[in-house]
């Protein structure tokens, strides 16, 4: 019997045995009731399971037909953004590679390639570093220990910095290789082709050191390579500093032009460069000056050797486009340890030096003295006084006059400038003249001359001239012709009143040009002399290329008269040249009688000399001539006669 | 341990009780609130076992051996030999601090030689998840926690608890026993199959859910239950409980059944909380396996726990109003099922609840349980 049905037997059964039949009735019925209920809430859970089951189908359904769909966009995407990827990578204007942390290609662009020689087949993405560095080395784009190379580049990568490594190829390409690390391991380098920049570094790194336009190193290059040379000194050996500077070349400068002076530096350089070996240093620091850092040397006479080297290649002449110059060097020279072991010492005494050798003359060579110091100053003392002397009016002009031998009357009176220096009293021109033309007070000075000459030459009676002297400086100047017509102006002096007087100096130094300008000043009518006629080395080539109006005999010629026959003879062929050409010739220098004589017997036309009168001041000089004057017309015979 | 058991009924009144009758330590009593509404019961048992402890609470119906009735009261009364017992009580005036009455549970009770506790608590008024979490805090996951939640028949409207005292509504009871003495064996299982699609609680506030994937949740029982059932709600909601569990913890899983509605709110009250965010799933209920899960119960809390000799052990069921409904007149197949598990030396009581508490099976941390057929057996070793 089934279970439920005796239960529910029992159930209805009363404590007397029998069975309540309602009590079973009801209790059966339950149950079928029960049953049908379950029944049914069975077959609805199952329906609606059934239709929950298809909602979520239809929804999952759709859900992947959305997500297919964004998936789909999302590779549209993704394509461009690889396609602009892409893009970037081949046109970057740098290579680059990119390693995951086992050291394998992950990315390379063509322009990595192309910067290294390699072909596009023969890398592969995978490929590991070392292959990479092995297929450079074979192309000759890596240079170094690729093992090395790679252990820097690990080192590097665990630290996590970024690096910066410049590599130089064999073909004198620089890249500038950037690596960064990457999080994960890898990283990512950038190759750039920094070749221009680099040479441009060096460039400017050597623009830095040395002079632009000799490619001699400059100061700061002779500061660094003095600095290390005077470490050795104090280890015992001897160096020599020699400052250079080169005489006259303000005047190439003024007369050919700045590109000519430029040229002329350049030989210069290139001259005194061949001097000095290769442990010695030569710079140039600004203008005309260079200085020589000539180390170990054994003594003084190592460096006098090469300061006359120096001094002999300066000499040899220059030709500038066409015109021959030709200069010369003054040398100071200080050595170390003697006379210091400063750097600025060394320098400022070499300046001393210097400064000696150029009051001494030029093309000379002087080592410091102690006593420079004291020199200097004093030297300075007289540019400063000569200074003060233009504007104070300490100059004056004296005149020695020039006697006409035939008519035995002066015809000229010679210029020459004489400075009363308030406390030292007179100034020899030996003295002052060259300084002046040191510090470039020449040619006012000169023109000065010229002026007050012409002035008082005025005052002269008719017949006499004033000749002055002209240094070439003051014959190349721009300011002469207008200097010397305004003169003539504002005196009112006849240019055929007026001589100038020259020397071979002046013809030596561009002769083209001094030639014109000596042609525009007789073209005035001013008379041209050539001065100390003799002792210059080309005398007799130079009467050929102007028309000169007087030949001066130098006075060394009138000393030897009557004691060597070679001076006769040397005058006397003078003489008869000039009177060839058509010239004059004023003997110098005639101091006693018999010399008078003789020049007269051998045909001089004037003589100048202490023997008939010294320079003299003007007040002097118009007394000179009025007693001549006078003498003359009073029939008297003069000295002259 | 000695065992006695005792019946009421409204014919025969108390059934005979054995020699021993004052040396009962505890008698535990469970019954229709109908019969314990006056109080009188209790006085009774009080004046067989003077010097016992007296714990009891209404059902939603009575296990007595194999023997499921509606109508009844059934009692234990137990004298053991070498284990102490206390009882505790708490009043209810705030449901929502049922985490604090089970803390105060657990403090009261806590002891070094504690070696379980059974806990009886008003039904309605309570959230039993709280109350259990608690008591869990203060003697720990090592103490085994057995009980169940008082019921009212289908009717939902007042459960009653006593502790030593005549039950009544908003009262929690609890009993620890102690001693090295003591074995508490514990069992529980459902039986219940998941159907239909996993859903999400979309809105929910502890035990009262609001919505599950969007819907009110009052829509889907009313759809599943047909208009005929519907009219049954609250009660005939118990055809369906779900299960709940957090995605990262499936272990996790308990089956929670409902205990009110709201036909304004669409709200459904369960038994205990139903987290918003976990996934839920409906079951349904078939008797065979119903039985099977009774069963299995039965066979966990019997693992360990053997009587000696004449010695008898006692082995309370504590099974869900829900399969009550749902088994009608085949209730009874589940107690047999349990029974044919447990040693036939074993007294057999129980109720139907409206939540049971013991350890999860899986997981062996204390819960509230729902749907579920719980087994604690006590034996003493010596």
């Amino acid at each position: 019997m089934h279970k439920l049905l005796a239960q529910q037997i029992v159930k209805a059964t009363d404590e007397t045995g029998l069975v309540d039949l309602e009590k079973f009735s009801a209790l059966v019925a339950a149950a079928y009731e029960d049953l049908d209920r379950d029944r049914r809430r069975t077959d609805r859970s199952i329906s609606l399971m059934i239709e929950e089951a298809d909602a979520v189908q239809g929804n999952l359904e759709r859900t992947v037909v959305e997500r297919t769909k964004e998936l789909q966009a999302r590779e549209v995407e993704l394509q461009a953004q690889n396609m602009r990827f892409d893009a970037a990578l081949s046109n970057m204007s740098q290579g680059l590679v990119m390693f995951d942390a086992d050291a394998r290609l992950v990315i390379c662009n063509q322009r990595y390639l192309t910067m290294h020689g390699l072909e596009a087949d023969e890398i592969k993405l995978g490929d590991m570093l070392r292959r990479l560095l092995d297929c450079r080395i074979a192309k000759g784009t890596f240079s170094g220990n690729p093992e090395h190379y790679i252990g820097s580049l690990r080192t590097m990568i665990s630290a996590g910095m970024p690096s910066t490594e410049f590599v130089e190829l064999d073909d004198g390409r620089t890249f500038a290789v950037v690596s960064q690390p990457m999080p994960g391991g890898g990283w990512v380098a950038t190759h750039e082709d920094v070749t221009e920049r680099r040479q441009a570094e060096i460039k400017i790194a050597h623009m830095a050191r040395h002079d632009a336009l000799t490619d001699l190193p400059n100061r700061v290059l002779l500061r660094e390579r003095l600095g290390e040379a005077l470490a050795h000194v104090e280890r015992g050996q001897r160096l020599a500093v020699l400052y250079l500077d080169l005489d006259q070349f303000k005047n190439v400068n003024d007369t050919l032009g700045h590109p000519a002076g430029d040229e002329l530096l350049r030989v210069v350089a290139g001259r005194l460069r061949g001097c000095v070996r290769e442990a010695d240093t030569i710079c140039r620091v600004g203008g005309d000056e260079f200085f020589v850092v000539q180390t170990d040397i054994g003594d003084a006479t190592d460096a006098e050797r090469l300061a006359r080297r120096l001094v002999e290649a300066v000499r040899v002449p220059f030709d500038l486009e066409g015109h021959r110059v030709m200069i010369d060097a003054s040398i100071g020279i200080a050595l170390a340890p003697t006379d210091g072991t400063d750097a600025n010492e060394l320098l400022k005494n070499a300046d001393m030096a210097l400064y000696g050798a150029k009051a001494d003359g030029r093309g000379v060579y002087r080592f410091f003295e102690p006593n420079m110091d004291a020199r200097m100053k004093e030297r300075r003392a007289l540019e400063l006084a000569l200074r003060m002397a233009f504007e104070n009016g300490e100059f004056e002009l004296y005149y020695q006059p020039m006697l006409n031998l035939e008519k035995g009357e002066v015809r000229c009176c010679e210029a020459l400038l004489r400075w009363h220096h308030p406390e030292r009293g007179m100034v020899s021109p030996v003295e002052f003249i060259p300084v002046a033309e040191e510090i470039g007070l020449i040619v006012p000075l000169g023109e000065w001359v010229i002026r007050q000459a012409c002035a008082d030459a005025a005052q002269w009676p008719d017949d006499i001239c004033v000749a002055v002297n002209l240094s070439p400086t003051q014959l190349l100047s721009k300011g002469l012709l207008p200097a010397v017509l305004g003169a003539l102006a504002s005196s009112r002096l006849q240019a055929d009143r007026l001589e100038l007087e020259i020397t071979e100096a002046v013809l030596m130094q561009n002769s083209e040009l001094t030639i014109r300008v000596l042609h525009q000043l007789r073209s005035l009518g001013i008379r041209i002399s050539m001065d100390d006629f003799g002792t210059g080395y080309s005398s007799l080539s130079y009467l050929r290329s102007f028309p000169f109006d007087k030949i001066k005999i130098d006075r060394c010629f009138i000393k030897g008269l009557g004691e060597s026959s070679e001076s006769d003879a040397i005058v006397q062929a003078v003489t008869g040249l000039a009177d060839c050409l058509s010239m004059t010739t004023t003997a110098e220098g005639v101091e006693t009688r018999q010399q008078l004589d003789l020049v007269r017997k051998l045909g001089c036309t004037d003589v100048q000399g202490f023997f008939y009168s010294p320079p003299v001041p003007l007040r002097e000089l118009t007394k000179v001539l009025a007693k001549e004057r006078g003498a003359k017309r009073r029939g008297i015979k003069t000295a002259a006669a | 341990m000695r065992v006695q058991q005792i019946v009421w009924n409204k014919r025969s009144g108390w059934t005979a009780a054995k020699k021993e009758l004052g040396e009962a330590s505890l008698v535990l009593y469970f019954g229709t609130r109908e019969a314990l509404n006056c109080g009188a019961r209790y006085e009774a048992l009080r004046g067989m076992f003077p010097a016992a402890h007296v714990m009891g609470c209404s059902t939603g119906g009575q296990i007595n051996n194999n023997d499921v009735n509606d109508d009844e009261i059934v009692a234990a009364a137990i004298s053991f030999d070498a284990t102490r017992v206390k009882l505790c009580r708490e009043d209810i005036s705030d449901p929502s601090r049922s985490r604090d009455y089970g803390e105060t549970i657990g403090r009261a009770l806590s002891s070094d030689d504690l070696a379980g506790v059974f806990v009886l608590s008003d039904g309605l008024n309570v959230n039993g998840s709280e109350l259990v979490a608690g008591i869990s805090k203060i003697i720990g996951q090592n103490i085994p926690l057995t009980g169940g939640l008082a019921g009212d028949g289908a009717n939902f409207k007042e459960t009653l608890v006593g502790a030593d005292c005549a039950p009544r509504a908003r009262t929690i009871a609890g009993i620890g026993f102690y001693g090295s003495a003591i074995r508490v064996g514990h069992g529980s299982a459902g039986g219940w199959d998941l159907f239909g699609p996993r859903r999400q609680v979309t809105k929910s506030a502890g035990n009262v859910l609001f919505e599950l994937d969007g819907e009110p949740a009052l829509d889907l029982y009313e759809r599943y239950l047909g208009p005929e059932e519907s009219k049954g709600l609250p009660g005939s909601a118990l055809l369906f409980p779900i299960q709940v569990y957090d995605l990262a913890a499936p272990d996790s899983a308990v089956v929670r059944t409902v205990l009110a509605i709201d036909r304004e709110t669409r709200a459904m009250t369960f038994a205990g909380d139903v987290p918003q965010g976990w996934t839920a799933q409906l079951m349904r209920g078939n008797l065979d396996r119903l039985a099977a899960g009774a069963a299995d119960a039965a066979r966990q809390a019997c693992s360990g726990v053997i009587g000696q000799g004449n010695d008898q052990s006692l082995s309370i069921l504590v099974s869900c109003i829900g399969r009550r409904l749902l088994m009608g007149q085949r209730t009874i197949e589940e107690v047999e099922a349990a029974g044919a598990e447990l040693s036939p030396d074993t007294y057999r009581l129980g109720f139907y609840s409206y939540g049971e508490i013991s350890p999860h099976a899986k997981s062996g941390l204390c819960e509230l349980h729902n749907q579920t057929m719980t087994v604690t057996t006590l034996a003493e070793v010596a």
